[in-house]
């Protein structure tokens, strides 16, 4: 094995997700047609399909949550998850806010059990990124719909990984945070990020996806 | 270091909604009003059913808190923030069932005396009750975890989790519920205990990894 | 040695597995309702009545073989749960499904039997001695592997493999319950009356002889009855696949 940890010029080399002949399953049927795709740091992909496609499956197993039938992912090549897990971060419709936490507290959760090292600065500035400054205190569950993706999106912000995995991100934003959350997805792509994300109702970042995954039925 | 984080959480957030903590107790309570009402108040007849009764409703108002071990984690998605951190999933239950114990299992050991004082039961029986369910109540929170898990996207699971756990407590009651009997009777209780730590052992080695297999088919 | 392989091969895949047992189901019929009425008219006609207990211990021709089964099916489901779970194969799936009613069944009727035969014995419908018990707890497993299994209707294979994950479960816990709960009796009560021990024991060839044949006719219904469900299961949980529509227009 060559693969070694302490490696110092990992973080320099490039890394790759590649998901190879994809297939989900429910009830023992397959979900949609094979999927292939290489989603390399500076590149986006969008997943579409009509509802019920299986669009939340697919992104759920490339987070590493469910499991594909047939085909799956590999990372830089190798089928070890512990890599792709690292750098990788799902937020899905489920948005894994504890409602009797408060949003500080859930932050600092999110952080410490990805191995981030929790800081309240970066967290309160995060926080004001999102719209949501002066809300460290208020519990989860005291926000709206749409604060309370917010805070889960703020996670993005702090945790610093390359892959982003976003399911339907836009649904429950204001126009606002539909703009806000845009600018964000571009600027972490042209700073080297990569996103894998549905939006159904979002013809911007369509356009501006470099890969789009049609899901079809099988 | 992930696995005191989760437990951590866990606690708080238990501790944030109290009512987890005290519902139990207040259950524990009101079911044993009904003993005396129903069976007479005779001092003789309670001492006799005593150590049954008080087991049966420790495990009781345990088991009425299984259902949300994991079924809250699923829903919120903080499952999610766990399952995909790096830690592994039989460490994860394990912190949760840790939590559980803490907040669960740990006031019902405490309240257990205050039961035993209302059926009478004899004075030299109170140390074997309470280390009978110091070893018994882990196992409560780790067969939870199991059966949380397997129900974990069920709407109204918390009937099938009775119905999955119950048979498997059937040991753990005649063990302990044994313990406490046995004392009563002035006979050591070693055998039961030592059967109880037993049991402890394997739902230790055991349990976890079946609650993760679980969670693991039901995010398939 | 090949063909044996070849035939585990065969049986391991639903449309085979299908269409093999599709021939054994008349002849596993036969075999058990001809073995049924023999052993039942050996047994309440033919066995000489118990020195002890006259005629009403005759219910023992079905009792023993019930609870002979009741135990025998649990295995079953264990074992074709782990290779569910371990393999993902879907005929042992089939198997352990349509195995659980017919043990739950089982079951059931070694529990309304034992309480029938214990009136004139113990003078009670109910005792709670070891056997019982355990037999009853026994039930609770049953209904915890179907109880999880209907419950995630929505999606077969998942439930079919959480099902197994129960009935693993319960199989490891099987023997800790059986001890325990044997344990538990002796404490309590003493031994209490042994039903195939002590004085009572069968001693005679005539009695023996529709005991063990009611138990052969019981394994032949279990199996006629078992495929018979785990052909229908694979059939309902296979339906979009090709095999299931051309075995819908022969037939």
């Amino acid at each position: 094995m060559t693969h070694n940890n302490s490696n110092p010029y990992k973080a320099l080399q490039s890394t790759i997700l590649h998901i190879s002949h994809a297939q989900c399953q429910k009830g023992g049927e397959p979900l949609f047609a094979p999927v292939d795709l290489q989603l390399k740091p500076g590149e986006m992909a969008v997943v579409a399909g009509q509802n019920g496609s299986g669009k939340t499956t697919l992104l759920e197993a490339v987070a590493g949550l469910g499991t594909f039938c047939q085909g799956g992912i590999e990372f830089n090549g190798e089928h070890i998850l512990d890599d792709w897990l690292q750098q990788s971060h799902y937020v899905g419709h489920y948005l894994g806010n504890k409602a009797s936490l408060t949003c500080l507290e859930n932050l600092n959760f999110a952080t410490t059990m990805n191995g981030v090292r929790s800081d309240e600065t970066r967290i309160s500035a995060a926080l004001d990124q999102v719209g949501l400054a002066g809300y460290e205190y208020h519990h989860a569950s005291d926000l709206s719909a749409g604060q309370k993706k917010r805070l889960a999106l703020s996670r993005l912000l702090i945790l610093n990984k390359t892959y982003w995995l976003l399911d339907e991100p836009f649904v429950n934003l204001d126009v606002a945070g539909c703009d806000w959350l845009y600018e964000s997805i571009s600027e972490h792509i042209q700073n080297g990020g990569a996103a894998l994300l549905t939006a159904h109702d979002n013809k911007r970042i369509h356009q501006k996806a470099n890969h789009l995954i049609q899901l079809v039925r099988p | 270091m992930k696995f005191w984080i989760l437990l951590q959480r866990d606690v708080l957030v238990a501790w944030r909604k109290k009512s987890n903590i005290y519902q139990p107790l207040v259950f524990q309570l009101l079911i044993v009003t009904m003993f005396p009402l129903g069976l007479g108040a005779g001092a003789q007849t309670l001492q006799k059913i005593a150590p049954a009764v008080v087991w049966i409703l420790a495990l009781i108002s345990t088991l009425i808190t299984l259902e949300n071990i994991f079924k809250d984690d699923y829903e919120d998605g903080s499952l999610a923030l766990y399952a995909l951190s790096g830690l592994p999933l039989p460490m994860a239950v394990l912190a949760k069932a840790t939590a559980h114990w803490l907040t669960t299992g740990l006031p019902v050991i405490l309240f257990a005396p205050v039961i035993g004082v209302l059926l009478h039961l004899p004075g030299d029986a109170y140390g074997v009750l309470m280390l009978s369910l110091l070893i018994a109540t882990p196992i409560f929170s780790l067969l939870g975890t199991v059966g949380s898990a397997l129900i974990m996207n069920l709407k109204n699971g918390g009937m099938l989790l009775s119905v999955l756990i119950m048979p498997l407590l059937a040991p753990v009651l005649i063990f302990g519920a044994g313990a406490v009997l046995e004392t009563t009777l002035g006979n050591t209780p070693a055998g039961h205990l030592s059967l109880l730590a037993g049991c402890l052992v394997l739902s230790l080695t055991l349990a976890p990894l079946a609650a993760a297999a679980a969670i693991k088919v039901n995010l398939e | 040695m090949n063909k044996i392989v070849k035939f585990y091969h065969e049986m391991g895949s639903p449309p085979s597995f299908y269409r093999i047992t599709g021939y054994w189901l008349k002849p596993l019929l036969i075999l058990a309702l001809g073995l049924t009425i023999y052993g039942l008219i050996d047994g309440l006609f033919y066995a000489p009545p118990d020195y002890q207990q006259g005629d009403s211990y005759r219910i023992m021709f079905v009792h023993v073989p019930a609870a002979w089964m009741s135990m025998f099916i649990y295995a079953v489901i264990g074992i074709c749960g782990i290779i569910a779970f371990v393999w993902r194969m879907k005929v042992a799936e089939a198997v352990m499904m349509a195995s659980a009613p017919i043990g739950a069944l089982f079951t059931a009727l070694t529990l309304l039997t034992g309480m029938l035969w214990g009136k004139p014995m113990w003078g009670t419908y109910w005792d709670w001695d070891a056997r019982m018990t355990s037999e009853l707890i026994l039930l609770f497993l049953y209904i915890g592997v179907m109880g999880i299994y209907s419950a995630y209707d929505d999606d077969p294979r998942k439930a079919a493999r959480l099902a197994a994950l129960v009935a693993i479960i319960g199989l490891i816990n099987l023997p800790i319950i059986r001890y325990s709960v044997e344990w538990w009796t002796s404490i309590h009560q003493g031994a209490s009356i042994s039903i195939m021990g002590g004085n009572s024991g069968i001693k005679e060839w005539s009695m023996l002889r529709p005991l063990l044949v009611m138990a052969l006719a019981t394994k032949f219904y279990y199996l006629y009855s078992m495929l018979h469900r785990a052909r229908n299961y694979l059939l309902r949980t296979e339906q979009k696949k090709s095999w299931v529509t051309k075995q819908l227009i022969e037939s």
